[in-house]
């Protein structure tokens, strides 16, 4: 915001911001705001505003009170944080491999940020049947011992498998990023490293990850973000295992919107919702704490 | 120089080609289901190899998921998110930067802070507007003045519905501050010299300028726009309406009961097509999109 | 203050303005019909609708499919919210309650009565009509495709195997899956998480409750029971066959649903809705043979009358005048004699007034090889007076209980629930919901 403003006048910057000035307001300022009023009242399905029912905290306390709404948490946290570790732990693999530039590498890298293009639900359906366990990749197992792999049945699996979904997308997103940063690193550094006689796993733990931490730290905090709250978790969910079985994947942003328009309880959602946003906000809070703090290192 | 023996090579190629079957590999699997017929697709272990089906399957996924308007809608959906959102993003951010203003501190982080919250955390209550935008308008002209208006402006089942929602967040309007406070002040100063108004110095200098960053924000605009499920799925009630990706639920299978995986991925194919050349043509556009509208 | 929401006001009109588009008026009134059936029924629907729009030069209907009954609802309910929902919507039997205390719809009688039409009430037969009336008798909402759940049984597999005649009880149902299995049949009986047929009818045949305060119909404040009554027992006899072997669950995230699973002759035997009769006499190999008849009963059992399943059509309010005219003359059309024979030819839905029904069987309709058992259903139905377990189930927020049962069977049938561990989760979780509606819509009174 250092840039030294040259124009002078009140009435043509509000002209230009206008358009999405209105916008933000319509589409995100009032939502967020209007969240409010169903989570503390009871939305009937039809609505019918004029008998809205004030309830104070009640649907908070339903929803705290709900051991399915904390099953549902800690599912969410421990496909966050699998998918998460998952994804990168390959896309940096992978970067670390074509930062080395041999011949072709770039063909590699072309390929590699092919995941990202593709949508979730896209993603998902394309799994579904990889997986499936009675075609695709994985049925062969089924042949061995019926059941071995079933994802319609057993929720570990199921679980699995929207972990590999979502892994699988975000490694092309994260090896983006993951090259930008190496190739920030200077070659010399590494070279002197090198004739120091180090090999390339010493080389990587003692260079590349400390100088690629403040990329790592932003990647970890946006892909547990994305895969905690984010559309492609929603996406990929309910195109493989619609939350099932037996809610073993009903993740929190499933959870939410089918509480809302499948089980027409607008109220306990908006709740959630607002519960959602605290912890977004804590989280952002932490990636600009940490991540401005390492970027400064620099 | 880095050494290059042969064994660390050998490794590093065994590597990479590892991942790029894991990365291709579904690519693939996808390509070749969608070209086999129902008894090869279903067979165990699946053939690696493609059939003679695949325009028959990509006929009938047409037809079950209603492709050609669905195609057309996320067609028509993502070009106008695109220009909508380059055309917000450079206007609101050439207000951010260039004016001396006393609202403009307040603007940039109520522009701001929409970074925090997407879509799916607010979608109930967006939806609820969505249904009737002019309902805080009508609230606060009530409260304030006692009249009761009868506005109406409903989005749900509409191209404004499909757009309007995804383009107001400010991914594009820091892209563009960004690009803006990179040009030199005296550009400003100059074209102030010779008397430029405002508006022209934006056409005229920044616009031009800005091509390469709009090209950037292009790509991942459509990709953004095209690859959205949940907002559309949600409000649009009316076939008409419906985009591609939301089309791609019809496929499914569970219609006949048949596993027909060559439909599901004949229509999968042709629906994540769109994005996925642009990744792979504009590549270095997209790439740059991405790694500067994070950072 | 006043000054800023004018403002937004005018700059939104614009907008507004530029994107509205006003449709063009036709010359017929067009209105619109929401329904939830799809695939083969859903293209049957289609066909009534043409037929009406062929009838007469007034009126247009515009059917469309919302794939699914939950999804039908659901999507109603979003129009309605958003002022673009349609004249008339098809609601499913879970959804009855939702729709009648949501003060959204005409109901059926002043409907008719406003726009001159005369109906007997009183032909429709009283099991169907309960479901969907006042206390007073009065119908909220015209009884459509009418069902009940069957038991279809592949006559060749039996044959094969040895057993002579249909399985009249559970116990008939072992001995015929074990004979089935030694025969070689993989899958004697299929069937799926689907509470209507295993839990809801279950329940009515054999005279036990779903819920306290006569299923809710008198009053809110009622409670799931379903975890206390034989049903338990019942699901134990399930989950005891599945671990044989003999049942297999055959779900559409299995890949494969029961109707297909019996149609590919997969499963010999399944318990499914009469309105799949048309399709599986269509779908099923030609001259394999096959036959239907009641839901089995546990030896021993009285039976009782099974309940009415399929879905109704509401009319919803706030549609313009020239709307409600065009909506009442195709409820009228489709009430037709000649039309309620049609539509049960085509589907396997039972003709839901009783004159329909008689001008049927004195056609010789039931005599003929095609459609041979369907006159079971209505047997089925009025097999007894109904009683305060078999009249209908009036809970709020039914859809979402269904699938807390569901999700329960499939922790049952899936994973380590024991069956009273699974009910007992059902009933908890669906208490949840029928608590939240009751304060939803406190001070209503259910009529």
């Amino acid at each position: 915001m250092n840039k030294r403003a040259v124009f002078k006048s009140w009435w043509l910057p509000v002209l230009f911001a206008l358009p999405q000035l209105l916008l933000i307001l319509f589409f995100f300022y009032w939502p967020a705001i209007s969240v409010f009023n169903w989570a503390f009242t009871l939305e009937p399905a039809f609505g019918g505003a004029g008998e809205r029912l004030f309830v104070g905290f009640d649907n908070f306390r339903d929803v705290f009170a709900d051991s399915e709404y904390w099953r549902s948490v800690s599912l969410s946290l421990f496909f966050a944080f699998t998918a998460t570790g998952l994804s990168m732990f390959i896309a940096f693999i992978l970067a670390i491999c074509v930062d080395r530039q041999l011949k072709g590498s770039s063909l590699f890298r072309f390929f590699y940020i092919w995941p990202y293009a593709i949508a979730a639900p896209a993603v998902g359906l394309a799994f579904r049947f990889i997986f499936a366990p009675e075609s695709g990749l994985i049925a062969v197992v089924n042949t061995w011992s019926p059941d071995l792999w079933n994802p319609a049945k057993y929720g570990s699996h199921a679980m699995i498998l929207v972990i590999i979904c979502f892994a699988w997308k975000w490694i092309g997103y994260n090896f983006i990023f993951m090259t930008a940063g190496l190739q920030s690193i200077p070659r010399s550094l590494l070279e002197a490293s090198s004739m120091d006689g180090s090999g390339p796993v010493r080389r990587a733990l003692d260079i590349q990850i400390p100088l690629l931490a403040p990329t790592l730290f932003f990647l970890l905090v946006l892909n547990l973000t994305e895969s905690f709250v984010g559309p492609d978790t929603y996406g990929i969910v309910d195109l493989t295992t619609e939350g099932g079985p037996n809610k073993a994947t009903d993740v929190m942003v499933y959870r939410i919107v089918s509480e809302a328009f499948r089980g027409l309880n607008y109220s306990g959602a908006a709740a959630q919702s607002l519960v959602l946003i605290g912890l977004i906000m804590v989280f952002t809070f932490i990636q600009f704490r940490f991540v401005e703090r390492r970027v400064h290192y620099k | 120089m880095i050494e290059r023996t042969p064994i660390l090579n050998a490794v590093t190629y065994f590597i990479m080609i590892l991942g790029l079957i894991l990365i291709l590999g579904p690519f693939w699997m996808i390509f070749t289901a969608s070209t086999q017929s129902l008894q090869e697709v279903t067979a165990v272990p699946f053939n690696m190899t493609p059939g003679g089906d695949f325009l028959k399957n990509v006929h009938a996924a047409w037809d079950r998921a209603n492709l050609g308007p669905a195609l057309l809608n996320s067609l028509i959906t993502s070009l106008l998110v695109m220009v909508g959102k380059i055309a917000l993003a450079a206007l609101s951010a050439f207000a951010i930067v260039y004016f001396k203003s006393p609202l403009r501190h307040v603007f940039f982080w109520m522009v701001f802070l929409t970074l925090m919250l997407p879509l799916e955390v607010r979608v109930i209550p967006t939806y609820n507007i969505a249904s009737d935008v002019f309902q805080p308008v009508r609230w606060i002209i009530q409260t304030i003045t006692g009249i009761e208006l009868s506005l109406q402006w409903n989005l749900l089942n509409s191209y404004s519905g499909l757009v309007l929602p995804l383009i107001a967040t400010a991914t594009g309007t820091f892209l563009y501050r960004q690009f803006y406070m990179t040009l030199p002040d005296e550009l400003a100063e100059a074209a102030k010299m010779d008397g430029a108004r405002p508006l022209r110095f934006f056409i005229d200098i920044l616009l031009p300028l800005s091509r390469t960053n709009m090209l950037a924000l292009a790509t991942i605009m459509f990709v953004y726009a095209w690859n959205q499920y949940l907002w559309p799925k949600l409000m649009t009630t009316d076939a008409s309406y419906q985009t591609a990706m939301v089309a791609m639920r019809a496929l499914v299978p569970s219609v006949n009961a048949l596993p027909e995986w060559n439909v599901s991925m004949a229509g999968a194919l042709i629906i994540m097509l769109p994005p996925l050349v642009v990744v792979a043509v504009l590549q270095r556009w997209f790439v740059r999109g991405l790694v500067s509208t994070e950072k | 203050m006043q000054g800023f929401g004018v403002k937004i006001g005018l700059a939104a009109g614009l907008l507004a303005a530029g994107f509205g588009a006003t449709p063009a008026m036709a010359e017929k009134v067009k209105f619109e019909f929401w329904y939830g059936l799809s695939g083969d029924l859903g293209e049957r629907v289609q066909d009534a609708c043409k037929k009406f729009n062929d009838s007469q030069a007034n009126f247009e209907i515009v059917c469309t499919s919302q794939n699914g009954y939950p999804e039908t609802v659901q999507n109603a309910i979003a129009a309605y919210r958003a002022k673009k929902h349609p004249a008339v919507v098809q609601v499913f039997d879970g959804g009855t309650l939702d729709l009648m205390l949501s003060g959204a719809f005409v109901p059926a009688k002043k409907l008719m009565e406003d726009n001159g039409y005369k109906i007997d009430w009183s032909n429709y037969f009283p099991g169907i009509a309960n479901y969907y009336a006042t206390a007073k008798g009065e119908l909220n909402s015209f009884p459509f495709n009418s069902s009940t759940a069957m038991f279809y049984y592949n006559v060749d597999a039996f044959t094969k195997a040895g057993i002579q005649g249909a399985p009249e009880t559970w116990e008939d149902v072992e001995a015929a899956a074990r004979k089935l299995k030694a025969a070689g049949y993989a899958c004697p009986f299929g069937f799926s998480f689907d509470s209507w047929a295993t839990v809801e009818q279950f329940s009515a045949i054999h005279n036990q409750p779903i819920a306290t305060k006569n299923n809710g119909y008198d009053g809110l404040d009622a409670e799931l029971t379903l975890n206390k009554t034989k049903l338990v027992d019942h699901l134990t006899f399930f989950k005891k066959m599945t671990d044989e072997g003999l049942f297999v669950v055959k779900t559409k995230q299995l890949g494969m649903d029961v109707v297909p699973a019996f149609t590919s002759e997969t499963c010999q035997m399944i318990q499914s809705s009469i309105a799949d009769h048309g399709t599986i006499g269509k779908t099923i190999k030609q001259g394999a043979k096959w036959d239907v008849t009641m839901l089995p009963v546990w030896k021993g059992t009285a039976r009782q009358n099974s309940m009415v399943g399929g879905a109704s059509l509401w009319v919803l309010n706030n549609r313009p005048e020239a709307e409600y005219k065009g909506a009442a003359a195709f409820l009228n059309f489709i009430a037709q004699p000649d039309m309620v024979e049609w539509w049960s030819t085509v589907t396997g839905y039972i003709p839901v007034t009783k004159t329909g029904f008689e001008a049927m069987k004195a056609k010789g309709f039931y005599d003929q090889p095609a459609f041979k058992g369907r006159e079971k259903a209505i047997a089925s139905l009025t097999f007894t007076p109904t009683s305060a377990n078999t009249r209908g189930i009036r809970l709020g927020g039914f859809p979402q209980i269904r699938k807390e049962i569901s999700d329960a069977m499939e922790g049952i049938f899936f994973g380590k629930l024991t069956v009273q561990a699974g009910l007992d989760q059902a009933v908890e979780r669906g208490n949840v919901i029928l608590r939240r509606f009751e304060k939803t819509y406190a001070g209503k009174v259910l009529n």
